[in-house]
C-alpha cells in the first residue's frame, strides 16, 4: 500500500490517476443512459474504431487525437442512425464495423512497422499518458459532465420515454446526437488509459452494478459514477502490484464488484 | 375564448392503410371532448396525431404547445430505474427550461396528492400495481400545468374512488380554461361532465359531433 501511494508521486502516475478518475466518471455516468437505452455495445464499437484511428495516425505520425475524435464521432453518428432506423440490425452494424476497423488497425500497425504500440494501443498503458493526454482527459471529461449536469432532466426524460419527450415538444433527435457525441467523446479521452478494448467495459460495468443497489434514477447515476471511481482506483492499485496492464486491472475490479452487489445487493 | 386545438382535414396512415380519414376537430379554452368509438376505430391513432407523435399525410394540425398527453398504454419499460417523484416531475419539463423550478415540484408535490400517491412518491416504478402506474402518468400529465389535456382511455383500471378524484381534477382544470379532450368507452364518463362534446368516429372517420 505504502507502495502505491509513493507511486502517484511519479508523474505518470499521477497523470493517469487524475486522468482515469475523471475519465471513469463520465464514463459510468454516461453508461447509465446508454445501458438503459440498450445501447450496450455502442462504446465496444467506437473503441475499436478508435483503436484503427490510433493506429493509423500512429503511422502518418500525426497526434492520435486529430484522427480518433473526428472518426469517433461520425462513428457513434452512423452506429446510432443505423440502430434507430433498422431497429433489430444495430448490434449487427456495430459488430460489422467494430471487426473491420479492428483488422484495419492491426494491419496498419503491422505494415508500418508501428506493431509495437499495439499492446497499448489495444490494452491501455499509464506510461502512455502524456501531459497532454491528460489534459485532453481533463477537458474533456469536464465537457461531459458538464453537459450531464445541465441537460440531466432531458436525458432522463428521453432515456425512459422517447414518445412522451416528443409530446412535451422536446427534440429528441437533436437529444440522440448528443448523446452520440458525448459517448464518442468519452471513448477517446479514455481509450489510452484502460486501452481501446476494454473502455466499453468501464461504460458499461459501473451502470450494471449500480442498478442492482440503486432506488432511482439520480441514486443510479450517483452510485454508478461511485463505483466506477473506486473501481478504477482499486484497478490502478491492482495493476501496479501484479504488473498487468491498467485496463485489465479496472476491468477486474470492475467486475468483482459487479459480483459483490449481485451476491449481496439484490433488489427485493 | 381563445382557442387551444384546430385540426383540419386530417389523414394518418399506417403505411398503405388509412386509419384516420378527413377528421376535423376543435378546442376552446374550457372544451370537455369525448371520443368514443369501437375497438380499432382511430381513437388512439387521433389522439397520437393530436400529440404529434404520427405525422399527417394530409390536412393541418394546429395546437397549444402546452400540452399534456396520457397514452392509453405506459410507453416507458416497466422495470425502469425511476422514482414516482421523478417520473412525475418529468410532466413540468418544456423546451428551454433545463432545470425544475421550485414551481415545478410544488405542482408535482400537489398532482402526487391530489391523485393519492404522495405515500409511493419514493417507491420505484417497477413495484407499482397497475393502477397506481396509471395515476403516477395522469399526475405527470396534470402537474405539467397544461393548456390542453390529452388522454387515452385514462379511466381503464381505475378504481372508483380514483375515477372520481380524476373527475374532480378535471372539472377543476376546465374551470380553469384548460382544454380536455379524452378517449373512453364509458358512458358514465360522459354523465360526469355533461357539458361536454362527444365525438364518436368508425373507421377512421367522425360519424357524429353531439
Ligand atoms: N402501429 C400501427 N401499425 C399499423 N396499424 C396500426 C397501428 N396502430 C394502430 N393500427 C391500426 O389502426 C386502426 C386504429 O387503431 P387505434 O389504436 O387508433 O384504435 P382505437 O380506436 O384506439 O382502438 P382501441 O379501442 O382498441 O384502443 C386499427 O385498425 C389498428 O389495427
Ligand atoms: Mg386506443
Amino acid at each position: 500500500m505504502n507502495d502505491f501511494l509513493g507511486l502517484i508521486t511519479y508523474p505518470f502516475v499521477y497523470r493517469a490517476l487524475i486522468a482515469g478518475a475523471m475519465i471513469s466518471v463520465c464514463a459510468a455516468v454516461l453508461g447509465v443512459v446508454l445501458v438503459l437505452r440498450h445501447y450496450s455495445l455502442i462504446g465496444h464499437g467506437l473503441s475499436e474504431i478508435g483503436f484503427a484511428s490510433l493506429s493509423l495516425s500512429s503511422a502518418l505520425g500525426i497526434p492520435p487525437m486529430y484522427i480518433a475524435t473526428p472518426s469517433v464521432i461520425a462513428a457513434s453518428f452512423i452506429i446510432i442512425h443505423i440502430s434507430r432506423k433498422h431497429e433489430t440490425s444495430g448490434d449487427t452494424a456495430i459488430a460489422v464495423a467494430s471487426s473491420a476497423a479492428l483488422a484495419l488497425g492491426i494491419a496498419v500497425s503491422s505494415l508500418s512497422g508501428t506493431a509495437s504500440n499495439m499492446s497499448a494501443y489495444l490494452f491501455g498503458s499509464v506510461l502512455a499518458v502524456s501531459d497532454a493526454d491528460m489534459w485532453l482527459a481533463v477537458v474533456l471529461s469536464a465537457a461531459v459532465i458538464g453537459a450531464f449536469i445541465v441537460l440531466y432532466n432531458r436525458l432522463f426524460l428521453i432515456t425512459y420515454s422517447e414518445p412522451y419527450a416528443r409530446s412535451l415538444g422536446i427534440n429528441t433527435a437533436m437529444y440522440q446526437v448528443i448523446i452520440s457525441v458525448l459517448t464518442a467523446l468519452v471513448v477517446v479521452a479514455g481509450m489510452r488509459i484502460t486501452g481501446t478494448l476494454l473502455i466499453s467495459g468501464v461504460i458499461i460495468l459501473p451502470a450494471v452494478s449500480a442498478r442492482i443497489i440503486a432506488r432511482g434514477f439520480r441514486s443510479l447515476v450517483i452510485i454508478a459514477g461511485a463505483v466506477s471511481l473506486v473501481a478504477f482506483i482499486a484497478g490502478l492499485g491492482l495493476s501496479f502490484v501484479v504488473n498487468i496492464p491498467a485496463g485489465a486491472g479496472v476491468i477486474i475490479a470492475n467486475a468483482a464488484i459487479l459480483i459483490i452487489t449481485r451476491i449481496f445487493g439484490g433488489r427485493p | 375564448m381563445s382557442e387551444i386545438l384546430r385540426l383540419t382535414e386530417a389523414y394518418v396512415k399506417y403505411g398503405d392503410i388509412p386509419a384516420l380519414s378527413g377528421v376535423s376537430l376543435t378546442a376552446k379554452q374550457g372544451d370537455m371532448i369525448f371520443i368514443t368509438g369501437a375497438n380499432g376505430s382511430g381513437k388512439s391513432t387521433l389522439t397520437k396525431a393530436i400529440a404529434g407523435l404520427l405525422p399527417l399525410s394530409a390536412g393541418t394540425l394546429t395546437r397549444t404547445p402546452r400540452m399534456s398527453y396520457v397514452p392509453q398504454y405506459e410507453e416507458g419499460d416497466r422495470d425502469f430505474p425511476a422514482s414516482v417523484r421523478e417520473i412525475v416531475l418529468t410532466g413540468t419539463q418544456r423546451p428551454g427550461n433545463f432545470f425544475h423550478t421550485k414551481a415545478d415540484r410544488q405542482h408535482a408535490e400537489a398532482a402526487m396528492n391530489a391523485l393519492g400517491i404522495s405515500g409511493l412518491a419514493d417507491s420505484e416504478i417497477r413495484t407499482l400495481s397497475g393502477g397506481q402506474l396509471r395515476r403516477v402518468f395522469l399526475a405527470r400529465a396534470v402537474c405539467g400545468q397544461p393548456e390542453l389535456l390529452l388522454l387515452d382511455e385514462p379511466c381503464a383500471g381505475l378504481d372508483a374512488q380514483t375515477h372520481e378524484t380524476l373527475f374532480t381534477i378535471l372539472r377543476g382544470m376546465l374551470a380553469e380554461g384548460c382544454a380536455v379532450v379524452m378517449v373512453t368507452h364509458d358512458i358514465s364518463d360522459i354523465d360526469g361532465i355533461p357539458e361536454g362534446r362527444v365525438i364518436r368516429i368508425s373507421a377512421g372517420r367522425i360519424l357524429t359531433h353531439e
